[in-house]
């Protein structure tokens, strides 16, 4: 029965996004600007289609109803209710389903806000490029990614999902801030095209979109420095980002997305650059389909990887059909994309914004070629070679650096032109702040010459960034943080913090592994560690071995090592210290011998990691920061002259 | 500039550049055996987990990698032979670091490649940009600039 009602809810949800699709086509083509309306009707039924399917889902998830093929595969009786919630994104078919809800959910919001301006053509032709994009995943989900099959005879338990996807509650938030991400793009890309197709390529679009594409970029943000974080709290090596493929294929959106951002002020403010943040969006919008696309045809090894499927191909498609309608309305509306301003100098607003835009667009291309490197190679002549961290980090680690240059050095510059002189006046404190993080991490014990120089940069951008806030307070008080510009220097400092927290975390890491009897104590970068008792239990089918272990000055903790009935190799669960100078991360290596109370305990003491997660959360703070509307009014162009 | 901006300057670029020296003369190169056979392990990847280090990884292959490394540190073999050895026993994609030979160097080559192109354009776009900048101002341009100023 719940069955049945989630394959009628994703009947629904088809059936109202073709009947939205077709019902504008028609009202586009006819001109007959009375029938847009009805669309709302269709976009209403398909929203209550796709909410009807994920309850169902959920109740099946809840009520442990085995007869569906779904639940019996990933579920079980002694799963803990909010991972059996979760579950319903922890596999192929129900992460689609999450998909599906959070793109009616954007197009239902999209359709709210839009409703008095449905008549327009613009937002006529966006909502029905975004419906389009609906028809594709609800087809998936109506036949190929089928969420709802159901077994004839129900299993008495499920099988479960992987026991890292269920025990730390990050995993029930990361993949839901992604895909508010991830599929957020999906807006700003409907109405790229509708400006392209109605040939309103001015300026008006971008204004519109904007709150959507900060939304989709901050819930982006958000989501991969989430997923960081769980794979810091729960993986067990110590680290938290691998240069996995899945890892980079969250991040090229965000890439093209943040250098979106930036070019789109110059366009604001001075109407150039229209077909590059064109191509900016449509790229970002293509390669989340893309990361879609290598997360779920099972071409790479990664440990996000869904179970392969038939998807490939079909996701494939769609990438390639973005890419040629793209290409294609970029060249058929070519003669109006020119602009005619010109860019007076380099040293200026809009050359920083440039110099932005190639770091993070080659940055782009060296994620992008690294990571499908191995898939070409193997394709040409068969061999099997990897690109790894040690790659990622020698090709990216120097335009990470030039970034941080950029984003010190730019709100210090004017528009159109800046004078050597203003830029040695105004640079200044920032660039003495720099210099004296510098020297505090050196007396702290930093070594070597591109850990210090990119901790002194981050240094530099915060400088900049509050002597920003600091001269804008002074007239407008607290609001000085609100609007673009003021979120966009909050975003900054917090980008900062999560880039000394990377550096010293990455540069400045210290490990140990010891075996260790009850009593004995072990030595890592001036922490002590005393291995207290083995605790040795089975909670259900599960053997759990925990290490009670006291670290000097903060308390204890117990790192621990499961073996799953269902699972070949014992998982261990690190237990970290945490404080902002530095982390105590304690793993088990394995599980202890029978008859010995010897543990083996791998130590990492990791300066600074504490700060990633807050710049994380001040980069969040900025974006909505930045949503909230300046209260000073846009100056034109043709002011400032006057003026 | 004045005098006063330029000292200022001049204060700020020996504290950076002092503290960039010492950094850098103070991060000593790889020396000990067991410092080498550490970098080594850090590129050489776990060849049943996923995406992981010898070094991180658990798997007891990993572990017998981690002792074949010191080993072969130990024997004094160079990095390279030491490299090639694992990637025959264990396969090419060990090797977390793309070779520099053969069709692999592309992904080194490539993106040096596309950087200096952009960058070229880049420059070109300011030339081009520079030389097309004396916009020639018509009556029209006058007239609407002049009656705004009035207004204001």
């Amino acid at each position: 029965m719940t069955a049945f009602l989630g394959t009628v809810g994703v009947g629904l949800g088809l059936v109202g996004a073709i009947g939205g699709a077709a019902t504008l086509a028609m009202a586009l083509f006819s001109r007959r600007r009375e029938h847009h309306r009805r669309v709302f009707w269709w976009v209403g039924a398909m929203t209550a289609g796709c909410v009807l399917a994920v309850l169902a889902m959920e109740v099946g998830l809840l009520r442990d109803d085995f007869s569906m093929q779904y639940v019996a595969a990933n579920s079980t009786r002694a799963t803990p209710w909010l991972y059996k919630i979760a579950t319903l994104w922890g596999a192929l078919e129900g992460s689609l389903l999450l998909w599906a809800l959070v793109l009616s959910g954007y197009v239902t919001a999209v359709s709210i806000s839009f409703r008095r301006r449905i008549e327009d053509r613009l937002v006529a032709w966006a909502l029905l490029t975004m419906l389009a994009v609906c028809v594709f995943f609800f087809g998936l989900l109506a036949a190929p990614a089928d969420p709802f099959g159901t077994l004839l005879v129900a299993p008495l338990d499920g099988d479960g999902l992987n026991p890292l996807l269920r025990n730390h509650p990050l995993m029930a938030i990361h993949p839901v801030m992604l895909y508010l991400g991830y599929v957020g793009f999906t807006v700003p890309f409907g109405f790229a095209v509708a400006a392209l197709i109605t040939g309103r390529v001015g300026e008006g679009w971008l204004v519109t979109t904007r709150v959507w594409t900060l939304i989709a970029w901050g819930s982006l943000t958000v989501g991969i420095l989430l997923g960081a974080w769980w794979s810091y709290e729960v993986l067990g090596w110590g680290g938290y980002w691998a240069w996995d493929p899945v890892e980079n294929a969250s991040l090229l959106p965000w890439l093209t997305g943040t250098a979106f951002l930036h070019s789109v002020i110059v366009q604001e403010r001075r109407g150039m650059l229209r077909v590059w943040n064109l191509s900016l969006l449509l790229a970002t919008f293509a390669l989340t389909i893309f990361g879609t696309f290598l997360t779920r045809s099972g071409v790479i090894d990664s440990v996000h990887e869904f179970s392969a499927s038939s998807l490939g191909p079909l996701l494939l498609g769609l990438f390639a059909a973005i890419l040629v309608v793209s290409v294609a309305l970029i060249g058929w509306r070519g003669d109006q994309l020119r602009s005619p301003g010109s860019i007076d100098s380099p040293v200026s607003r809009e050359g920083a914004f440039l110099a932005n835009n190639l770091l993070f667009t080659l940055f782009a291309f060296i994620v992008l070629l690294g990571t499908v490197f191995p898939l070409i190679v193997e394709a040409i002549n068969n061999d099997q070679l990897a690109v790894g961290r040690p790659y990622f980090d020698r090709m990216l680690l120097p335009l990470g650096v030039a970034l941080l240059l950029v984003m010190g050095i730019a709100p210090l510059l004017t528009w159109r032109s800046t004078s050597a002189h203003l830029l040695g006046n105004r640079a200044l404190g920032p660039a003495a702040l720099g210099a004296l993080t510098m020297a505090a991490a050196v007396w702290l014990g930093a070594e070597g010459f591109g850990p210090v120089l990119g901790i002194g940069l981050g240094g530099f951008v915060i400088g900049s960034a509050v002597r920003h806030l600091v001269l804008t307070a002074r007239r407008q008080g607290w609001r000085a943080a609100t609007g673009r510009a003021g979120g966009g220097m909050v975003a900054h400092i917090g980008v900062s913090l999560l880039a000394f927290g990377f550096i010293a975390s990455t540069s400045f890491s210290e490990e140990g592994e010891f075996q260790l009897r009850p009593g004995e104590v072990g030595s890592v970068a001036g922490h002590q560690i005393r291995f207290v008792q083995l605790t040795d239990e089975m909670d259900g089918p599960n053997r759990v071995v925990r290490a009670q272990i006291e670290v000097e000055g903060r308390g204890i903790y117990a790192p621990a090592i499961t073996q799953y009935p269902t699972f070949g190799r014992p998982i261990a669960t690190p237990s970290v210290a945490t404080s902002l100078v530095d982390d105590v991360y304690l793993s088990l290596v394995a599980i202890p011998e029978e008859n010995s109370d010897v543990v083996v305990v791998r130590v990492l003491v990791e300066p600074l990691v504490g700060w990633i997660w807050v710049g994380g959360f001040v980069i969040a703070a900025g974006t909505v920061l930045a949503i909230v509307p300046e209260r000073r009014k846009r100056h034109s162009e043709m002011e400032d002259i006057v003026a | 500039m004045n005098t006063r901006l330029w000292v200022s300057w001049l204060c700020v670029m020996i504290v950076a550049c002092g503290s960039l020296l010492v950094a850098a003369v103070a991060e000593d190169p790889p020396a000990t055996e067991a410092q080498r056979a550490y970098e080594i392990k850090a590129t050489i990847l776990c060849p049943v987990c996923d995406g992981q280090n010898v070094l991180e990884s658990n798997a007891p292959v990993a572990t017998a990698i981690r002792a074949q490394v010191d080993e072969l540190v130990e024997q004094g073999r160079s990095d390279e032979e030491i490299r090639a050895w694992m990637a025959r026993q264990y396969g090419s994609d060990v090797n977390a670091i793309p070779p520099r030979t053969g069709i692999a160097s592309l992904v080194w080559i490539v993106p040096v490649f596309v950087a200096v192109v952009s960058i070229g354009a880049l420059v070109f776009a300011f030339v081009r940009w520079r030389a097309g900048r004396e916009l020639e101002v018509s009556d029209e341009d006058l007239r609407i600039v002049r009656a705004l100023r009035e207004k204001k």
